[in-house]
């Protein structure tokens, strides 16, 4: 079995091996010990969690899991798991780097379809069954009776500041972190005869992840409109240093677009500051 | 901070206060360049390949060195502050932002040189996640270029790298990832050429080439006597000024003399039996950046209990991080320089690696290893360096502080911590 960790992955591949079980699980009451001799204190909330597992032997099941060069925390954590198992310290699966250049340059495409063709005969997967295996880009809003509240920024551990949303009335729309991970990278073209090329052209030009080039704030205004918010949260955790970086536009986004916003920075990934009370308190004030 | 912080550090090399004084005098003639005569100029990261810069007669403003020579103005606050007031959270990365902070406050008054005329580009490699984001806005504010440049994943993993990276570069690095990097300078030399006029002269970056190989050569060697000196004839706070001044010019006539000059300082003291101390006991390893605020820290202890810092990476990263055996092909030789600063100084296995050897090249009796607190790409791979060491049985000291905040700096209680760790762990 092959998980994967990290965004902008080629997920069409690792679908195609028929032995991908999706992103690697987090579990968030793991008690961290022995990792915390061994990473430091600035890696994303879900990398001590994860190296915790690692060591515990939670991911033996796996065979392989596949990295994100696209995530300063996923890729240190590759190099972090390798030297350890080389060290004879943890066992379980090989870890493997999946490296994503998005510079808006031929180099970087060329060097992404190449690292595709690679990962691809490295798992035994050929093109027919690559092709097989794209699937539409995901992102539909939820539809309901209910208004809806976008949860932009980092994403979240679960649906925990979902809870908070619904329980005030609205339905959410916000990703997880396994629903990041598990993302595609954008409008993958079928059929192409080619589908590692197509596949790196979506990678390339995708709107997600710390290392895209795109636009922040037009990709915030892009899902308020189409997702029809009638209230929007951005949350952003302590550790979220890229995306933070465009904090100031996407604040002018959120009050140029007339939605009830809250915004909330340098907050606990594990919503232990009361962000949910917060969140609460806000949405029974936004009227519908 | 401690009234005792800031402590100066004694100088005992004539050509350390030469260093100091030919970078001072550069200073003004890159303002003289930049700000007066209008030269086209760029901003770059420290770990770009300012080569080809040099090779082209391009004046460069270093990131790095832009924020210390902010910071020594005492302004660094001021223009942090001024990014809050703008929308920024206050705990965005620090490192490599004072630069943008600055040109965001846009107040002439108070900025060095009255602030920065627009470059002609800014250039950084994608080596963390905020790095692009920190180019791209200060590049649109300064109504600029930005040429960013991959840095692209290194899987083939040699834990013996240092050893071989002089001449087996190509393997050790990587040919896709050279292969790519030649092609991103091949495209940056263009757009030079394109908006400044002047021309790439191949032959003078071979020769430059060459002259940073003999430059590096010698800091090496003295590298090496060092490692084999007892007792050691220079601290870490003069082998820093002389490794980094020099290298910020590397291939120039002054830095390939400055290095010789070094060498031959260090090689006399060593043959005259003159130490750092003249009481040396313990020999130190120091992993981490500089503690610019306080030099002084390093010599605190030399003669009561003789712990003198005898390692930092500056000085022994000249040879295996820069000199490569040309073999004709000088760009990709610079390539395989350029592609691997973070991962090497940041990173295991080659973090750890290669300090464990190199604390055995030494007769490194314990570690004083600095953990910056906010910043993940300085503590990056710190830990299990530090695991490493103590499974080879040197021990270390984890000091929970910043480079550049003197604020969370005291003086006395840090010297006070790392001696009570040497009478615990390494008993003179």
């Amino acid at each position: 079995m092959i998980a994967s960790a990290g965004p902008n992955l080629p997920l069409a591949v690792l679908r195609a091996t028929g032995a991908y079980a999706g992103p690697l699980p987090i579990d968030l009451d793991k008690p961290v010990t022995t990792a915390s001799d061994w990473m430091e204190s600035k890696f994303a909330p879900w990398a001590p969690l994860a190296l915790q597992a690692w060591a515990d032997g939670d991911y033996d099941h796996l065979d392989r899991v596949v990295f994100s060069r696209a995530d300063d925390t996923a890729q240190r954590f590759y190099y972090y798991v390798c030297e350890l198992q080389r060290r004879g310290l943890v066992g379980g699966p090989e870890a493997i780097l999946f490296d994503v250049a998005m510079i808006p340059r031929q180099s970087s495409l060329e060097r992404t379809e190449q690292k595709v063709r690679e990962l691809a005969d490295l798992l035994g997967v050929g093109d027919s069954a690559i092709d097989e295996a794209i699937m539409p880009a995901s992102g539909a809003a939820p539809s309901g009776e209910q208004p809806l509240c976008l949860i932009a920024g980092s994403p979240m551990p679960d649906r925990r500041l979902h809870d908070a949303v619904e329980a005030a009335g609205f339905a959410a729309a916000g990703q997880t972190l396994a629903q990041y991970w598990g993302e595609e990278a954008g409008a993958v073209e079928q059929g192409t005869g080619e589908p590692c090329a197509a596949i790196a052209r979506a990678l390339h030009a995708s709107a997600s992840g710390p290392r895209s080039f795109a636009d922040r704030a037009d990709f915030l205004a892009d899902r308020l409109a189409r997702s029809g918010a009638e209230a929007a949260i951005l949350w952003r955790i302590e550790e979220d240093e890229a995306q933070v970086w465009h904090l100031p536009a996407e604040r002018r986004v959120l009050e140029e677009s007339g939605v009830p916003h809250l915004v909330l920075t340098r907050r606990d990934w594990f919503a232990r500051d009361g962000a949910g009370e917060e969140i609460s308190r806000f949405l029974a004030e936004v009227t519908t | 901070m401690s009234t005792s912080a800031n402590q100066r550090s004694r100088k005992t090399l004539a050509c350390t206060s030469q260093a100091t004084a030919y970078q001072k005098a550069f200073g003004q003639e890159l303002r003289r360049r930049v700000v007066e005569d209008r030269e086209p100029y760029a901003i770059v990261q420290a770990d770009t390949p300012h080569e080809l810069f040099h090779a082209m007669d391009i004046p460069i403003i270093t990131n790095q060195w832009w924020s210390a020579y902010i910071s020594a103005k005492q302004l660094s606050n001021r223009y942090f502050d001024a990014m809050v007031e703008k929308g920024y959270p206050a705990n965005s990365c620090k490192y490599c932002s004072l630069g943008l902070a600055c040109t965001l406050a846009n107040d002439p008054e108070t900025a060095p040189w009255g602030g920065l005329p627009t470059p002609t580009i800014m250039v950084a490699r994608l080596t963390c996640d905020c790095i692009q984001h920190v180019f791209g806005q200060w590049a649109e504010a300064m109504g600029s270029e930005f040429f960013p440049m991959e840095a692209p994943a290194w899987t083939d993993k040699d834990p013996q790298w240092f050893a071989h990276a002089k001449s087996d570069w190509e393997r050790v690095y990587q040919p896709d990832r050279i292969a790519l990097m030649v092609r991103e300078m091949a495209d940056l030399i263009a757009v030079l050429e394109n908006r400044t006029g002047r021309k790439f002269d191949e032959a003078k970056f071979h020769h430059l080439m060459e002259q940073i190989n003999v430059q590096e050569g010698y800091i090496w060697e003295a590298a090496q006597a060092i490692g084999e000196a007892r007792p050691c004839p220079v601290s870490i706070a003069e082998q820093m000024p002389n490794t980094m001044i020099p290298q910020w010019h590397r291939g120039s006539d002054w830095a390939v003399a400055h290095a010789k000059k070094f060498r031959d300082e260090v090689l006399e003291r060593i043959d005259a039996g003159l130490g750092a101390s003249s009481n040396e006991k313990l020999r130190l390893m120091w992993i981490g950046a500089g503690v610019w605020h306080d030099p002084g820290f390093y010599q605190a202890l030399e003669e009561d209990p003789g712990a003198v810092f005898v390692w930092s990476m500056y000085m022994p990263f000249a040879g295996p991080a820069y000199i490569r055996d040309l073999k004709d092909k000088p760009m990709e030789a610079l390539a395989s320089r350029v592609a691997s600063m973070n991962e090497t100084l940041h990173l295991p296995p080659w973090m750890s690696s290669w300090m464990v050897s190199e604390a055995k090249r030494c007769g490194i009796d314990a570690a004083i290893m600095l953990l910056p607190p906010d910043n993940r790409l300085s503590q990056s791979g710190n830990k299990l360096t530090a695991s490493a060491l103590e499974e080879a049985g040197v021990p270390v000291l984890m000091i929970d502080a910043d480079m550049v905040d003197a604020k969370s700096w005291d003086h006395d209680r840090m010297v006070g911590m790392v001696a009570q760790f040497l009478g615990e762990r390494a008993p003179a």
